[in-house]
């Protein structure tokens, strides 16, 4: 079937002006158009053999990631705004931090908007340094860790509370209230059944991207993330990310990335096998492996 | 001159029902509430909208009250309580001038006003008059405002609340003369009589409105009736001088509430605190000052051997402010957090910490400034919610000992100083281009691992590849702690990176030699 005469499209409009390419860290990016194509739609409204565009909130489309692999497979050319990006990990670990510290520092360096980073409830302690030289501006970053659990009984024995019921009501206060910048939330396997489209509906007041992390269990429950990636590891240094659900056409293959590198390209000293367990001398001072060595 | 009086003609039902665990707007307004009426000298002197509705009039006795509603709840009148609730409105109202007369046994539950100098700030009587009645509010009392230009004048005519009259803002007498005509057409049982019989005496007479006492000769009227009604009526009138004391704000607020009954739960007390609250915002604004630190103080019911300690919560604001819902919200997020070890009897709060800097303006498009506001709002609230301890900000501090160079520490409010030298790395770890050779994530404390026969360190049952490596971190011998480790980094079976390592020295055998330091995220 021949696709509709843009002519005769209903929904045709003069084509947004387009500001340019995909862009670097930090840049605005632009369409998913390539040259050439039909004028645009409204930008809530996609072909589903293409990329979606995201809704512009206040000029900005998506903030780029930092990894030209990947996004040119995201819809905008990056991270969308304003709405939620699942991440499914089988374990903390696999380098997430370094796939997202370039988008999280161009949140802090945005000229106009808010800054401030907020992570909730990381599984492990971050290393301050580290993240420094990752590029993320430690005085504007706030991490909100959920409330331990009371010692003795609890105030309201019927009520069971949820042990995620803090983290998704801080979240959820910080994506309505407007004034971060970026948050990544570190959440559980099991969620009550609307939460995540609580969530979905806070973020949309929110300007900047929102990061969910969870076990890669969930990879086969409903969610109401736009955009949901499970990423594993493709050898050292190296990320593998499966894009299960996105504004466009389904994703063929893993996308692989290098990442910010952790082992020295000249290894601090040779690769030496592990050494072996050592061994007490005997008495007069002889080591019984040493023709061994 | 010119003088507003505000007179609460329920004050002593109000100020009990403040000390009820509901709301006060359940047990006045609300005909299906719990009937209250407060009784004084064996007689019933107030009533709610429930009591009255089931016949409870004033006047009648206990028992009649009992009889027509059986779950009715009587109280004594307690003239402290008035009393604290009436200071609190004065304090409301010296936000508009500073000339708040001292409260007057013989005009029981009228605050008043001298409003010459505000009437062209606040655009004329009206306005302020408007004004006022938006600012006590929250206080939660029926009021009933008069304006005169004496002040005698003006509280008699509050008492009246005549029909016909606007209701907006009460009888308002611009004039001397205007104010006796006013007055001219009030009943006789307005003046406060020495003897409850003068009212129906006069009225015996014949004399029924204030009219016909001036009508009277003034010597007949003092021998009848006393010299104090003559001087009354001439204070009213302008004919003689009415001097007044005036009320002076105290530097340090500090108000208690008695609760009517024992709270053994915290939302029993959140109402409580909520009156308490509305009463330092109106002393607040009086002084014109921002709240920085208020204490609530629950006194607790004597325990059968010693006495409980009083329960103490203090909050404090990163940002000093009087909006009462931002205040009320915190303190009700700390209250659901708290646990209290023995029933309230009383409540007190206290303030002593406050900032007398002028707002900052509302600006039409927000700055880094006003972001940084909202910001730190967002940051009170998450803190009076998780506790202040939950909500960090990372700190790299110049230790090589890797537990040690990175620092979670609890966000103060601005200006604050954190407590450790927080010194910049230095240039050659800041290097992008270099690899990072140290984890983002690091366990709070090392993991031991298990190691296969030829010496592998072993995660989750799994060998580790070793890819790099070691790294020798020798330091802390100044210390408790001294650290000697080689680092190893190493790839784990799904091929995610783990930095593990091993103490130098070798442990003795039966310890753990590989150890789990954290994880490349």
């Amino acid at each position: 079937m021949n696709p509709p005469d843009p002519q005769t499209d209903l929904f045709a409009e003069p084509p947004p002006p387009r500001p340019g390419g995909v862009g670097g860290v930090g840049g605005v990016v632009g369409t998913g158009l390539g040259v050439g194509e039909r004028p645009a739609l409204h930008p809530a409204v996609w072909r589903a053999h293409e990329l979606a565009r995201p809704v512009a909130t206040d000029g900005r489309f998506a903030i780029a990631s930092g990894h030209r692999e990947l996004d040119t497979q995201l819809p905008g050319g990056g991270w969308p705004l304003g709405t939620l990006t699942e991440l499914l990990l089988p374990h903390e670990g696999l380098g997430e931090l370094r796939l997202l510290a370039p988008a999280l520092a161009a949140v802090q360096r945005r000229a106009t908007a808010s800054r401030g980073l907020m992570w909730f409830d990381p599984p492990a302690e971050p290393c301050a340094w580290v993240l420094a030289t990752l590029g993320i501006d430690l005085r504007q970053l706030v991490v909100v860790r959920a409330r331990p659990a009371l010692p003795g009984r609890p105030t309201r024995p019927a009520r069971a509370l949820l042990p995620a019921a803090d983290v998704l009501w801080a979240l959820e206060q910080a994506l309505k209230s407007g004034e971060v910048g970026a948050a990544v939330a570190w959440l559980p396997a099991r969620l009550p059944a609307d939460a995540l489209r609580r969530l979905q509906l806070a973020a949309q007041a929110h300007e900047g991207p929102v990061f969910l992390l969870r076990p890669a269990s969930e990879a086969r429950q409903p969610s109401a993330a736009p955009l949901r990636i499970a990423l594993g590891s493709a050898g050292p240094d190296r990320l593998r990310l499966h894009l299960l659900k996105r504004r466009g056409p389904p994703c063929a293959e893993p996308v692989e990335l290098w990442l910010p590198p952790v082992l020295p390209e000249l290894p601090i000293t040779e690769l030496v096998p592990p050494p072996g367990p050592l061994r007490p001398l005997l008495p007069g001072g002889r080591d019984p492996g040493l023709q061994a060595a | 001159m010119f003088w507003i009086a505000i007179h609460l003609p329920l004050l002593p039902l109000e100020a009990f029902c403040a000390t009820l665990p509901q709301a006060a707007g359940d047990a006045m307004a609300g005909t299906d509430a719990r009937p209250v009426a407060l009784v004084a000298e064996h007689a019933v002197v107030q009533v709610n909208a429930a009591a009255a509705a089931r016949g409870i009039r004033a006047g009648c006795k206990r028992a009649t009250a009992q009889a027509l509603a059986g779950d009715v709840l009587l109280a004594e009148s307690d003239p402290a309580r008035e009393a604290a609730a009436l200071r609190a409105v004065a304090h409301a109202a010296l936000a508009f001038t500073p000339s708040v007369a001292e409260p007057d046994p013989a005009e029981p539950a009228t605050v008043l006003l001298e409003v010459r100098a505000s009437l062209r700030l606040f655009g004329g009587p009206v306005a302020l008059a408007r004004r006022l009645q938006q600012a006590l509010a929250p206080l939660g009392h029926r009021l009933q405002l008069a304006a005169a230009p004496t002040a005698a004048g003006a509280a008699l005519l509050a008492r009246w609340a005549p029909r016909g009259v606007d209701a907006l803002h009460g009888p308002h007498a611009r004039d001397r003369a205007a104010l006796a005509m006013l007055l001219d057409r009030a009943p006789v049982t307005l003046l406060p009589a020495p003897r409850a019989a003068i009212a129906t005496e006069m009225v015996a007479m014949g004399l029924h409105r204030i009219a016909d006492l001036r009508a009277q000769p003034r010597s007949g009227l003092a021998r009848r009736f006393g010299e104090g009604l003559l001087d009354l009526l001439d204070r009213a009138l302008g004919d003689a001088p009415d001097t007044r004391r005036w009320t002076v704000l105290p530097p340090l607020f500090e108000a208690r509430l008695e609760l009517a009954a024992r709270a053994e739960h915290t939302e029993q007390v959140l109402h409580g605190a909520g009156v308490l609250l509305a009463r330092l915002v109106a002393w607040a604004q009086g002084r014109q000052v921002r709240v920085g630190r208020f204490v609530l103080r629950c006194l607790h019911e004597r325990a059968r051997q010693a006495l409980v300690p009083p329960t103490e919560l203090a909050v404090e604001l990163a940002e000093p402010s009087v909006d009462p819902a931002h205040l009320q919200a915190l303190l009700k997020e700390r209250l659901g957090r708290l646990e209290l070890p023995a029933p309230t009897l009383d409540l007190l709060l206290l303030c002593r910490h406050v900032v007398a800097a002028p707002a900052p303006n509302g600006e039409l498009f927000p700055t880094r400034a006003s972001r940084a506001e909202g910001l730190l709002r967002l940051v009170e609230r998450l803190r009076a919610r998780l506790g202040d301890a939950q909500v960090q900000r990372l700190v790299a501090l110049s230790d090589h000992r890797p537990e040690r160079g990175s620092r979670a520490l609890p966000l103060q409010g601005e200006g604050a100083q954190p407590a450790l030298p927080a010194l910049p790395p230095g240039p050659a770890l800041l290097d992008p281009t270099q690899p990072l050779h140290r984890p983002a994530w690091l366990l709070p404390e090392p993991q031991p691992l298990g190691e296969a026969a030829d010496g592998t360190p072993l995660l989750q049952g799994r060998p580790l590849r070793v890819l790099a490596g070691p790294e020798r971190i020798e330091t802390g011998w100044w210390d408790e702690h001294p650290v000697q480790r080689d680092y190893f980094i190493a790839e784990a079976h799904d091929g995610a990176l783990v930095w593990v390592f091993r103490p130098r020295l070798p442990p003795p055998p039966g310890e753990p030699v590989w150890f789990l330091q954290g994880l490349f995220g």
